[in-house]
C-alpha cells in the first residue's frame, strides 16, 4: 500500500516536472535541456552477464570519451545516462521504453536483448517517433517486417552467426555436417541461414535435428551423429547458454572429436569458454562480432573497462560503447537531438572506431554492417593470461558478414 | 442481529464499490498510463483466479495458459482477422474458455496441491506448443504489431486506451461478482467446505469446478486480451509459469476469498515491479519470493482480508470473532477464507492462525 | 537403439532421485516441496563451490553436499514448513514458491546466470565397454548410484522399523498416530532426507550438466509431471515413473522430435484420464 502511494505520489511529481520541463527556453537546438541515453537491459535474468549492469558503464565511458573529444565545442554539453531492468519481461520493456521517452526524455534507447522485448521497443520507437538502437537481441526481424525509421540494429545478428560459421568452416574443409538447433525462433532461423551457406559453400548437410529447448540431455543427438550416413565432418550446433554448456560438455563424454566430428557453433560467449574450461571447447570455431584480445586498439579499450570495472569487457558491452558514441556523433554532426535529424545522419553514415571496422548503417535497413570474425578457442597451453581464450583466425569482410541485400520486407 | 449486518455490508459494500470505481476512473490521472492499463487487466485476472482458489477453493498455477493464450487468440484476431478490438477481445476470452474445458476436465479429478501441479503441468506444455509454432505465434519474437484500432479510430495513446479497455475489465469483475453471488457461487463455496457433504446432497461436484473453471478462464482470457491490445503484442512470457506464480501472489497479497484484495495485489505488484525496473537493485527474484513468504507465513488474510477482520472486528460484538459467518453473502461479508480441499485437517482456516 | 535406451535411463535418474525426495517429503508432511529444483541446483553448486573455493573434489561432494543440504532442510523444516503444516497444504506450496526463487536470486546474485565450470572426476574420464556398445565412464556411473540409491530407499522403507513407520505415517497417518507411535519424531528427518536426495541429484549432474542458478526451474516441473505420472503418494510409483519418463524422451527425440517436449505432459493428460491417482497411486488418498 505505502509502495502504490509513494509510486503514485512519484508519478504525480514526474507529471508537474514534465509540465514544466517540456515548456519553451531549452535554446531550440537540444531538447530538455540535454541528451538522455537510455539502457534498457536485463539486469537480473538470464541476459545479466553478457549485459546487463556493466553496459551501462560502457555507455558511460563513450559519454566520457565524446566530450573528451569534443570538450566546449560538444553540441551536447549536458548528457546523462538512465538505466532501466526489463526484467526479461517484453511488457514491461514496452511501459518502461514509453516512459524513458516520455518521462525521462530519453533521445535514445540502447541495448533492448530479447527479441520479444526488442521488437516491442521497436514499435514504441516508430510511435513515439524517438531513435532505438538495439543492440542485444538477434532477430533479423528487427532489420525485417519489424523495421522502422527511427530503429536500428547493430552489432551482430542471428544471420551473422550462422552464415559465418556456415561458410568459412565449409571453405575450409569441413563439408558435410549435421546440425543440432533449438527448436524455438532463434534456432530455427539460425538453422535456415546455416544450411544455406553451407550449400552455397559447397557443402553438404548430412541431417538437420531440432532439439527441445531447453534441453539438458543431449545425447540422443550426439549419439547419433557418428553412426550418420555419410559420416559427418563437423557437428554443427546453434545452442546458447546452458543449453551450450550442457551440449559441449555431453560432447566430450561421448568423445566425439576423437571419432572425427568437429564442433563449430553459431554463437558462443567468452563467458561459456570460461565455464567450461577452455580445453573442453579447444578448437571449436565460432562467429564474433568483436573480442576484447583482437588487437591494440581493442586491448587498450579493454584494460580501461577493467580499471574501471574489474572484468574485461563482453562484445554486448562493446557493441553499446560504440553505438552510444556514434549516436553522440551523429547528434553532434546534425547539431540537434532532433530524431529525425539524427536519423538522417546515422543512414549510410560510414565509420570506424574501437568495436566497428569497415562499418556502414544501411539506409535501406538501418542494420550495421561491419567486420565478423571466425574465431577459436585456444587450448589451455596458449592462454597467457585470465579471459584470453579466443584466437580470431579470420576476418569476414563487412560485405559478406551480414544479409546481403535488405529484407523486402522491411519498409521504413 | 444478522440482518442488521447484512444491511450494513451492503451499505458498506455500495460505498466500497463507488470508491473503486472512482479509483479505476482517476488511476491514469494518478499514475502513468500504460502502468495504469497494466494494474487494471492484472485485477481481473487476480478476480478470476480468486473466483476458483477463494471461493472453489481450488489452486490453479497454471492460469498463464488462459491470459496467455487469449493474448495470442486476441491479437491474431486483430492482426490478421482486421476485427476492431472488442470483438478481437472477446474472441481471446472464448479461446480461453475452450481452453479451460479439457485442460479443466482433466485437472478436477484432483483437487488440492494436486490440481496446482496438474495445471502447472498443462501450462507449462501450452507453453511449449507456443514457443515451437511460430508460424502462429512468432515463437520468442512474440506475436508483434497487434493493431489497437476501432472504427478508424486509432487509439495508440494509453491514456485513451486505458478508457477503451477498461469497460472490458470493469464488465469482467462486475461478471465474478455476480457468480459469487448467484446460488452457484453458493454452491460453489458449500463444494469448497465439504465436498463430501455438496456430493451426498447431489451437487455433480466435478461439473460444477469445471464450469468454475471454466468461467474464470474466460475471465482471465479477457484481461489477457485487453492487456495484449493495450501492449500491441503479444508473448511467450505470458504463457510462462512466472506469469501464474504472478498472479497468485496478488491474490494471496489482496486476500484470497475477498475477489476485490485481488485488484489490490495487483497494484502493488505492479507498482512494485514498475519501481524495481529502474531501482537498481537487480534482485527481483528476492523481492518477489519474500513477499510470498512473508505473507504465507504471517500475514495470511491478505491486505483486503486484513482490512476487512480490523473493520469487522471494531464494528462487531465481542462474540463475533467466531469467524463463521453467515452462510448468506459470501462476496463481501464473510469470514476469511482458506482453500481447503478434501482431506484437509478440519477448522484450520487460514485466520485462525494469524 | 539399445544404446539410445540406455542414455534414456541416465536421463531419467534425475527424474527418479528428484521424485523420489518429492515423494518421500510429499509423503510424510503432504507437503509438495515447489523449492526441490532449488535444491538440486543448489546441490550442484554446493559441488562447484567446494571444489573451487575449498579444493574438495567430486567424491567429499558426493558425500558432504547432501549431507550440509539435508542438514539445512531439517531446520527449515523445525523454522518454517512445520508451522504451516496444520494448515492448507497450499500454503507450504506457496512458502516454498517464494523460497525457491530467492535461493535462484541469491545465487544469481553470487555467480551470475553463466553456467560454472566443473570436471568430470577423473576416475570416470574414460569409456566403459558394456559388450553391445561403449559408454561414458560416467553416465554409467550416474545410472549404476541412482538405482543403487532408489533400491537402498526402497529396502529401508520395506525391511526396517523406521521405514515401516515413516511408510504407515505416509500412508495412513491418523492411524499410526492412534497406535501411538510418535509420527512427528520422523517429520524432521525426512524432510531433510528427501532435501538431501535432492542435492545428491545435483551434485551428480555438476559433472555433466550446466551448473547455473535456472538449472532446477524448468526441471521441477518436469518432475512434477513425472510425480503425477507415477502417483504422488507412491514412492514405487515415482522411481518408476522416472526411469520410463527418460527413456520416453530419449525415444521421443529419436522419433518425434516436433513432440518430444510436450510428450512427458501428453502422457501425464492420458495417466489423469485413466486413473487419475496417477499409476500407482492409491485412489482414496486423492479424494
Amino acid at each position: 500500500m505505502r509502495i502504490t502511494g509513494w509510486s503514485g505520489g512519484l508519478a504525480v511529481a514526474g507529471l508537474l516536472l514534465a509540465g514544466c520541463g517540456g515548456g519553451p527556453g531549452g535554446g531550440g537546438k537540444i531538447s530538455d535541456g540535454g541528451v538522455v541515453l537510455a539502457v534498457l537491459n536485463d539486469q537480473s535474468g538470464i541476459y545479466a552477464d553478457t549485459s546487463g549492469r556493466l553496459t551501462i558503464e560502457a555507455v558511460r565511458m563513450a559519454v566520457e570519451d565524446y566530450r573528451a573529444r569534443y570538450g566546449d565545442k560538444a553540441v551536447a554539453q549536458k548528457i546523462d545516462v538512465v538505466a532501466a531492468d526489463h526484467q526479461n519481461k517484453p511488457e514491461i520493456a514496452n511501459s518502461k521504453a514509453q516512459e524513458l521517452y516520455d518521462r525521462e526524455h530519453a533521445d535514445v534507447i540502447l541495448d533492448v536483448p530479447t527479441s520479444s522485448a526488442a521488437l516491442a521497443v521497436a514499435t514504441v520507437a516508430r510511435n513515439k517517433k524517438k531513435v532505438f538502437i538495439d543492440v542485444g537481441a538477434a532477430s533479423t526481424e528487427l532489420e525485417g517486417k519489424s523495421c522502422n525509421k527511427y530503429t536500428f540494429h547493430y552489432g551482430y545478428n542471428s544471420y551473422m552467426l550462422a552464415h559465418g560459421t556456415g561458410s568459412e568452416v565449409t571453405k575450409d574443409g569441413g563439408t558435410s555436417w549435421y546440425i543440432v538447433y533449438p527448436d524455438y525462433a532463434f534456432g530455427q532461423d539460425m538453422e535456415r541461414t546455416f544450411s544455406a551457406a553451407i550449400k552455397a559453400a559447397g557443402g553438404a548437410v548430412v541431417e538437420s535435428d531440432p532439439t527441445p529447448f531447453p534441453n539438458d540431455n543431449f545425447s540422443t543427438f550426439l549419439l547419433k551423429a557418428p553412426g550418420l550416413d555419410p559420416k559427418p565432418q563437423v557437428l554443427g550446433t546453434m545452442h546458447a547458454g546452458g543449453d551450450l554448456v550442457n551440449l559441449v560438455k555431453q560432447y566430450n563424454e561421448y568423445k566425439l572429436r576423437d571419432k572425427g566430428v568437429q564442433l563449430a557453433l553459431g554463437l558462443l560467449a567468452l563467458s561459456d569458454i570460461h565455464s567450461l574450461g577452455p580445453d573442453a571447447l579447444a578448437g571449436t570455431r565460432y562467429t564474433t562480432m568483436w573480442t576484447w584480445s583482437m588487437d591494440d586498439q581493442t586491448r587498450a579499450w579493454a584494460d580501461k573497462f577493467q580499471a574501471r570495472n574489474g572484468k574485461r569487457p563482453t562484445s554486448n558491452m562493446a557493441a553499446n560503447y560504440s553505438a552510444a558514441l556514434q549516436y553522440l556523433e551523429a547528434v553532434q554532426r546534425a547539431g540537434t537531438d532532433n530524431s529525425d535529424k539524427v536519423v538522417e545522419q546515422l543512414e549510410g553514415h560510414t565509420f570506424e572506431d574501437m568495436f566497428v571496422r569497415n562499418g556502414t548503417i544501411r539506409a535501406q535497413d538501418h542494420l550495421l554492417l561491419h567486420d565478423a570474425y571466425l574465431s577459436q578457442v585456444k587450448p589451455s597451453s596458449e592462454v597467457k593470461e585470465p579471459w584470453d581464450y579466443e584466437k580470431v583466425i579470420r576476418t569476414i569482410p563487412a560485405a559478406e558478414a551480414f544479409q546481403p541485400q535488405p529484407d523486402p520486407a522491411c519498409k521504413l | 442481529m444478522i440482518m442488521s449486518r447484512l444491511a450494513r455490508s451492503g451499505r458498506g459494500g455500495i460505498a466500497l464499490l463507488v470508491i473503486g470505481l472512482l479509483a479505476a476512473l482517476v488511476l491514469p490521472w494518478l499514475i502513468y498510463p500504460p502502468v495504469a492499463l497494466d494494474i487494471a487487466c492484472w485485477a481481473l485476472f487476480a478476480a478470476a483466479l480468486d473466483l476458483l482458489l477463494g471461493f472453489t477453493g481450488l489452486l490453479s498455477f497454471g492460469h498463464a495458459a488462459f491470459w496467455g493464450g487469449s493474448a495470442y487468440c486476441t491479437g491474431l484476431i486483430a492482426l490478421h482477422g482486421g476485427m476492431p478490438f472488442p470483438v478481437a477481445i472477446l474472441g481471446g476470452a472464448a479461446f480461453a474458455a475452450l481452453l479451460a474445458l479439457p485442460i479443466g476436465f482433466l485437472s478436477v479429478r484432483l483437487t488440492g496441491i494436486y490440481f496446482a501441479m496438474v495445471t502447472l503441468a498443462f501450462a507449462q506444455m501450452i507453453y511449449f506448443v507456443a514457443n515451437q509454432w511460430r508460424d502462429v505465434t512468432g515463437g520468442e519474437n512474440g506475436l508483434q504489431g497487434i493493431p489497437r484500432e476501432l472504427f478508424g479510430l486509432d487509439l495508440y495513446d494509453p491514456f485513451f486506451f486505458y478508457y477503451a479497455g477498461l469497460p472490458f475489465v470493469l464488465a469482467g469483475l462486475l461478471a465474478a461478482w455476480r457468480i459469487v453471488r448467484s446460488p452457484f457461487g453458493r454452491v460453489l463455496v458449500s463444494i469448497r467446505d465439504n465436498p463430501a457433504r455438496a456430493r451426498a446432497l447431489g451437487y455433480p461436484v466435478d461439473r460444477y469446478r469445471l464450469l468454475a473453471f471454466v468461467l474464470s478462464a474466460a475471465l482471465s482470457g479477457t484481461a489477457g486480451g485487453v492487456f495484449a491490445i493495450g501492449h500491441g503484442f503479444a508473448s511467450l512470457d505470458g504463457l510462462y509459469w512466472t506469469t501464474s506464480g504472478q498472479v497468485v501472489m496478488m491474490v494471496i497479497l489482496g486476500g484470497i476469498g475477498t475477489l476485490w484484495g485481488g485488484a489490490i495485489g495487483a497494484g502493488v505488484v505492479v507498482q512494485l515491479q514498475d519501481f524495481l525496473a529502474t531501482a537498481g537493485f537487480e534482485g527481483i527474484g528476492i523481492v518477489t519470493g519474500s513477499i510470498f513468504i512473508v505473507i504465507v507465513l504471517l500475514f495470511r488474510r491478505g491486505i483486503w482480508g486484513t482490512a476487512r477482520h480490523l473493520a469487522r472486528r471494531r464494528g462487531l460484538s465481542p462474540a463475533g470473532g467466531s469467524g463463521g459467518g453467515p452462510a448468506g453473502s459470501p462476496g463481501l461479508a464473510r469470514a476469511p477464507a482458506s482453500p481447503r480441499p478434501a482431506g484437509g485437517p478440519p477448522g484450520a482456516t487460514a485466520g485462525e492462525r494469524c | 537403439m539399445l544404446q539410445q535406451a540406455f542414455n534414456g535411463l541416465v536421463g531419467g535418474s534425475f527424474y527418479a532421485l528428484l521424485a523420489l525426495g518429492l515423494a518421500v517429503i510429499f509423503g510424510m508432511l503432504g507437503v509438495v516441496n515447489l523449492a526441490h529444483g532449488a535444491f538440486y541446483m543448489l546441490g550442484a553448486f554446493g559441488a562447484f563451490i567446494a571444489l573451487d573455493a575449498f579444493g574438495l573434489n567430486f567424491w567429499v561432494s558426493l558425500a558432504l553436499v547432501p549431507l550440509l543440504l539435508g542438514v539445512a532442510g531439517a531446520v527449515l523444516e523445525r523454522l518454517f514448513v512445520r508451522r504451516l503444516a496444520p494448515l492448507d497444504p497450499l500454503y507450504n506450496f506457496l512458502f516454498t514458491f517464494g523460497l525457491a526463487l530467492i535461493l535462484q536470486d541469491l545465487v544469481r546474485r553470487e555467480y551470475g546466470v553463466n553456467s560454472q565450470p566443473y570436471p568430470r572426476p577423473r576416475e570416470l574420464a574414460g569409456t566403459v565397454d558394456l559388450g553391445l556398445f561403449t559408454y561414458p565412464a560416467y553416465q554409467v556411473f550416474v545410472l549404476a548410484v541412482s538405482a543403487v540409491m532408489c533400491a537402498v530407499v526402497w529396502v529401508v522403507l520395506t525391511r526396517t522399523r523406521v521405514g515401516v513407520i515413516v511408510r504407515a505415517a505416509t500412508e495412513r497417518p491418523e492411524l499410526t498416530r492412534a497406535l501411538g507411535i510418535d509420527v512427528g519424531r520422523w517429520v524432521t528427518p525426512v524432510f531433510g532426507f528427501g532435501v538431501a536426495l535432492a542435492a545428491f541429484a545435483g551434485v551428480l549432474a555438476a559433472p555433466m550438466r550446466a551448473v547455473n542458478p535456472l538449472m532446477g526451474a524448468d526441471l521441477i516441473i518436469t518432475v512434477f509431471a513425472v510425480v503425477v505420472i507415477g502417483g504422488l503418494g507412491s514412492v514405487f510409483g515415482s522411481v518408476a515413473a522416472g526411469f520410463a519418463i527418460g527413456l520416453v524422451s530419449a525415444l521421443g527425440n529419436l522419433y518425434v522430435p516436433a513432440l518430444s517436449q510436450i510428450l512427458v505432459f501428453i502422457l501425464m493428460a492420458a495417466v489423469l484420464l485413466w486413473r487419475p491417482a496417477g499409476l500407482f497411486g492409491r485412489e482414496e488418498a486423492f479424494r
